[in-house]
């Protein structure tokens, strides 16, 4: 096994293929931090402006009454107005810079959209609002920086906030890169079989060898995304590791950014195993670089294309390919909402991690190895 | 020549990467026609009962302030503009209710601009809700050009001859519909799909060298053969596209190619009509120039730098460019229009919608074919030239 | 003796040709095995069947009277032991031949000291860290035999390995094959080179219709050092008519490439030196005596029709 290794450190050490992903994961990173630092992302006085125009218009869809706590305005035209009303005291906290105002009025604006909810005719503004997840999850989000009186940031984002989108983007498409990369793992064999036939080792073993050597790769694009962004430090700032992102697990979360990039860097890893060993499968059945990408990107997308499959297969560790999607709760958006546990959906991945791996060891065989 | 014109064919076509291409476009055609086309709501779509709604909501305000005096002067004005506007939608209700469509035609056009006029500087009323989505900054500017193009596709109706129907009016025809999807993605996943046809016509060959080293003919003779198969194969992805154009067309009509496409002028913002046969020609060619370049781009990178996952990283990054650097109403501060990569969104620049979205008059038809077909040929000439270099062989 | 590799009835088939009947055959350690016959007769897939890359359809390949193909553990055990030389279309093109002795050194966790040995006996010093991608066709073909060498197994498969050699490698390869069976290795040969396979080979086998065949139960006494045959060229018909009737007890035999074969076996000098003035005196001056050559026996199996 460590010769093995060692044999496909010395392939693999001169091979172009590995130089040019490295640079090219560099500079899409460093990429990234050159616009967040000159689109001011994060910053709340940005975002926020925009927000008022669709509740307005969500007001417009009634006809203009009373909407006093006694008027004989309907309760969600009340709600909506309420809303309304609520903007401009967010955009003076922010002007004058004064978070626990922000905190509070933003608080107190989840709280009206939590129970327009549940009131007639939602239907009718629902395009105009948040949807109920991404409210609850701001409202805990607030009410967390309430209770551990966390200082809001007005600035825009800084190195550890960066780091949790950062993390969010690259996550989601994750699973596709590291498929397109490993796409060829092993085609490239088959070009140098009569070497590699006849080492005195088992194929399962070679497969794992050859793994180790692709996540050793894996690995090394993870820790660019650390060091490519630390030029935000001198920009921006280090910010706070401990600030919170809410996140659906089951129910919504709060985890300090450290905890959310941990989580990111395990699922990474798990969905980095699993696109690798996938790639070996199909590799060695369809013989084909392009078709092992195609087959790979088309059971990502189907659970998108037919939604009804994400409830009628919980277990498919396709849904849990777009981990930040999974983890914004996004699934409970669709028409039929499926909660989607992140947790569970580690689970599942790592159990068909360990089925593609029972296949490898037993179904595939060198004999398998054919030239092409 | 033609021989090895016949062998290419023959290989491109039996290269399994090729046709499980053509099987995908296949399965999104379908998907589109069972999924897609029956979940498309047009926001301007033809609604009596929201039609109703309104004239009742503006009736019921006229008579109840009508004859007062002292009026705030809001109301007054609002008294100024509602019976005029109550008038287009009654012309609506009652023609949709008559079934007379050309009538309905008419209404709905005077209904757009009267509408549009109101709406376009003022602060109290609104466009359609559904253009006001969660965090569209520019809901505002879209619903202009969305009554705009209403406005004038109706108009179009009024005075073309084509035989009305309420498919056409929400553009559910099979040739409105490829309409709507060439302003749409389309002509992305067809480069998409030449991008992955061309993208091992050369390296393909490194598989088997000492076959092909020999065959007396020219490298650059060779690289034309290539690139007229590629080209030829990219074409025929139209064919299983059709599946999906004719189980529409047999659903919803076909719709004719007399239809008015409105084309949005910048400079003078206002939309004029175009027949939709001059639409889809113009898109047919546009894309046939695009479909040269990348064929281009992957036969110069296959001679240049011998990687396949050079040719897909490349192309992709042509497509994708614009996606990067987009922002609205860029095109008054930069010269986006002077980047090949500005018009990859074929239809969207044809029909004028990319100048309003960039709000930059320079982004036309003609100015993006010339950049894209010169790029095309400095790329080509390129590649013939390095084709003679002994340095680089076609088959290492 | 002990044998080291054997072969129990084997038998290959693809759809309805019979390309390996019924083999079995013993290989000693310390021998050079020749395998030949032209191209298409089974030589690559008695190989294929050796390493266990085509299961056999019926006989067992046997290693050290015990290991089998059983299993994919015993695969690898055995592997270990047995080795295939490269094809040198399937060298790494950016990897450097040194590099590539490395790998097989450390796949087979061999004596490290054996790299560099190697690399002065085949003379590749010059070139050897460079990228093979520069390589030409007899550099690579020297890099693929010295991985094999580099492996140092027990038993080594040598498909073609002196293709795309000049002469002085060809001498280099043999010598260092000749030192490999000094060492007590097991080499089976696979060639359609037929000249230097005789120097060194102990036993040479001719494959056809799916058998192998000694070469010396084609051609008894092929291997001993005798005076056997004279070799004749341009011999005409109307004159070889002649000589028959001279010498009615002798057998000749004409070959498919124009030599005429005189088998002298069993003559005392008298009827040689009767046949050598009868030549001189039909004026064919190009005629040797000596023993058949493998050439010969080639001809003669193959290329009768």
């Amino acid at each position: 096994m460590r010769s093995m290794l060692k044999t496909l450190f010395i392939i693999e050490k001169t091979n172009k293929k590995n130089i040019f992903a490295c640079l090219i994961v560099a500079l899409c990173i460093i990429g990234m931090v050159v616009y967040a630092n000159s689109t001011e992302l994060g910053n709340p006085i940005k975002e926020k402006s925009s927000e008022s125009l669709p509740v307005k218009v969500a007001m417009n869809k009634f006809q203009i009454v009373d909407a006093s706590e006694y008027g004989d305005g309907s309760d969600i035209y009340k709600n909506i107005v309420k809303q309304y009303y609520t903007y401009p005291k967010q955009g003076m906290a922010l002007k004058t810079e004064q978070p626990e105002l922000f905190i509070d009025t933003a608080i107190e604006l989840t709280e009206l959209r939590k129970q327009a909810f549940e009131m007639e005719n939602y239907d009718l503004v629902a395009g105009n609002l948040p949807s109920k997840i991404e409210n609850e999850m701001d409202s805990s989000y607030y009410k967390y920086l309430k209770e551990h009186s966390l200082e809001l940031s007005f600035g825009s984002l800084s190195f550890y906030p960066f780091l949790a989108f950062l993390f969010s983007i690259v996550g989601s498409v994750w699973f596709v890169l590291i498929g397109i990369y490993s796409s060829n793992i092993m085609i490239d064999d088959f070009r140098h079989i009569s070497i590699i036939k006849g080492y005195p080792i088992a194929f399962s073993k070679y497969v794992l060898a050859k793994c180790i050597t692709s996540m050793g790769i894996v690995v090394i694009f993870i820790i660019e995304l650390f060091i490519c962004s630390l030029p935000l430090i001198y920009f921006k700032g280090l910010g706070q590791a401990s600030y919170p992102v809410a996140v659906f697990n089951g129910g919504v979360m709060i985890y300090p950014i450290y905890k959310y990039i941990a989580v990111s860097i395990i699922y990474m890893i798990v969905l980095a195993i699993f696109a690798i060993l996938l790639s070996v499968i199909l590799n060695v059945l369809l013989k084909n670089v392009y078709l092992t990408i195609f087959v790979q990107v088309i059971l990502v997308v189907l659970p998108i294309l037919f939604p009804g499959l994400i409830e009628l297969i919980p277990f498919n560790p396709f849904n849990y390919v777009n981990f930040p999607s999974v983890l914004n709760g996004e699934s409970l958006n669709l028409a039929m909402p499926v909660a989607l546990n992140s947790n569970a959906g580690l689970l599942y991945l790592c159990i068909s991690i360990g089925l593609l791996m029972a296949i490898i060891k037993w179904v595939l065989s060198t004999g398998k190895l054919q030239k092409i | 020549m033609w021989a090895y014109f016949k062998w290419e064919l023959s290989q491109f076509f039996t290269n399994k990467k090729n046709i499980a291409v053509y099987v995908i476009l296949l399965f999104l055609a379908i998907y589109f026609v069972l999924k897609i086309a029956p979940s498309y709501e047009p926001i301007e779509k033809v609604d009596v009962a929201e039609m109703e709604a309104r004239y009742t909501t503006r009736d019921d305000f006229i008579k109840s302030v009508e004859g007062k005096d002292n009026m705030h002067p809001s109301v007054a004005f609002a008294l100024a503009i509602f019976p005029g506007w109550n008038e287009y939608d009654r012309a609506r209700i009652d023609a949709i209710g008559d079934k007379d469509y050309l009538k309905y035609a008419e209404g709905t056009a005077g209904w757009y601009l009267y509408s549009d006029q109101l709406i376009v500087n003022s602060g109290d009323f609104f466009y359609n809700p559904l253009y006001y989505t969660y965090g569209n900054n520019y809901a505002h500017a879209d619903g202009h050009y969305g009554y705009g193009y209403t406005a004038s596709r109706f108009t179009g109706y009024v005075e073309g001859s084509s035989e009305l129907s309420m498919e056409l009016f929400e553009e559910r025809t099979a040739l409105q519909t490829l309409q709507r999807m060439l302003n749409d993605y389309l002509p992305i996943v067809l480069f998409i799909s030449c991008i992955f046809l061309s993208v091992d016509i050369v390296l393909k060959d490194r598989r088997n060298p000492s076959l092909l080293k020999g065959f007396p003919i020219a490298d650059w003779k060779k690289l034309l053969m290539k690139g007229i198969v590629a080209f030829i194969g990219s074409v025929l992805t139209f064919i299983p596209l059709c599946v999906g154009f004719i189980v529409i067309g047999l659903q919803n009509g076909f719709g004719d190619f007399s239809l008015p496409v409105p084309i949005y002028s910048y400079i003078e913002e206002t939309f004029t009509n175009m027949p939709m046969s001059t639409f889809i020609l113009k898109n047919v060619l546009f894309m046939a120039i695009w479909f040269l370049f990348f064929i281009g781009i992957s036969l110069f990178l296959s001679i240049i730098l011998k990687a396949e996952f050079a040719n897909l990283f490349v192309s992709f990054l042509l497509i994708a460019a614009e996606w990067i650097y987009f922002e609205r109403v860029m095109g008054a501060y930069s010269d986006i229009e002077r980047y090949p990569t500005s018009y990859v969104q074929v239809g969207q620049v044809i029909s004028g919608y990319r100048n309003f979205v960039y709000e930059s008059p320079d982004l036309t038809y003609q100015y993006g074919l010339t950049i894209v077909g010169c790029c095309t040929l400095f790329l080509m000439i390129l590649t013939l030239i390095v084709s003679k270099f002994k340095r680089f062989k076609l088959i290492a | 003796m002990i044998d080291l590799l054997e072969l129990k009835k084997i038998g290959v088939r693809f759809g309805d040709k019979q390309v390996l009947k019924d083999i079995s055959i013993k290989f000693q350690p310390g021998e050079i095995i020749g395998l030949v016959a032209p191209n298409g007769t089974g030589k690559s897939t008695l190989m294929n069947v050796i390493m266990n890359y085509l299961p056999p359809n019926q006989g067992q390949v046997i290693l050290n009277h015990e290991l089998q193909y059983s299993s994919k553990a015993n695969e690898v055990k055995i592997h270990q032991d047995v080795s295939m030389m490269p094809d040198q279309s399937d060298l790494y093109n950016h990897v450097s031949g040194k590099n590539h002795l490395k790998i097989y050194q450390e796949m087979w966790n061999s004596d490290p000291k054996l790299i560099d040995e190697t690399i002065v006996k085949l003379g590749m010093e010059s070139y050897v860290k460079k990228k093979t991608g520069t390589y030409s066709l007899g550099m690579r073909q020297r890099l693929c035999f010295a991985m094999q060498i580099v492996s140092n197994t027990q038993v080594m498969l040598m498909d073609e390995v002196m293709n795309g050699l000049d002469p002085t490698h060809v001498e280099l390869i043999s010598q260092i094959l000749l030192q490999k069976k000094a060492e007590g290795k097991t080499i089976i040969i696979a060639s359609h080179l037929l000249e230097n396979l005789e120097q060194y080979a102990d036993r040479i086998f001719f494959m056809k219709n799916g058998e192998l065949n000694l070469v010396d139960d084609v051609s008894p006494g092929f291997s001993d050092n005798k005076v056997t045959t004279v070799r004749v060229s341009n011999f005409s018909q109307e004159l070889l008519i002649v000589f028959k009737k001279q010498f009615p007890e002798l057998a000749v035999q004409i070959l498919p490439n124009g030599k005429t074969l005189i088998d002298v076996k069993e003559q005392d000098t008298i009827t040689l030196g009767a046949i050598t003035q009868y030549l001189i005196a039909q004026r064919l001056n190009d005629f040797s005596f000596g023993k058949l050559t493998l050439n010969d026996l080639y001809s003669l199996e193959y290329q009768q029709s």
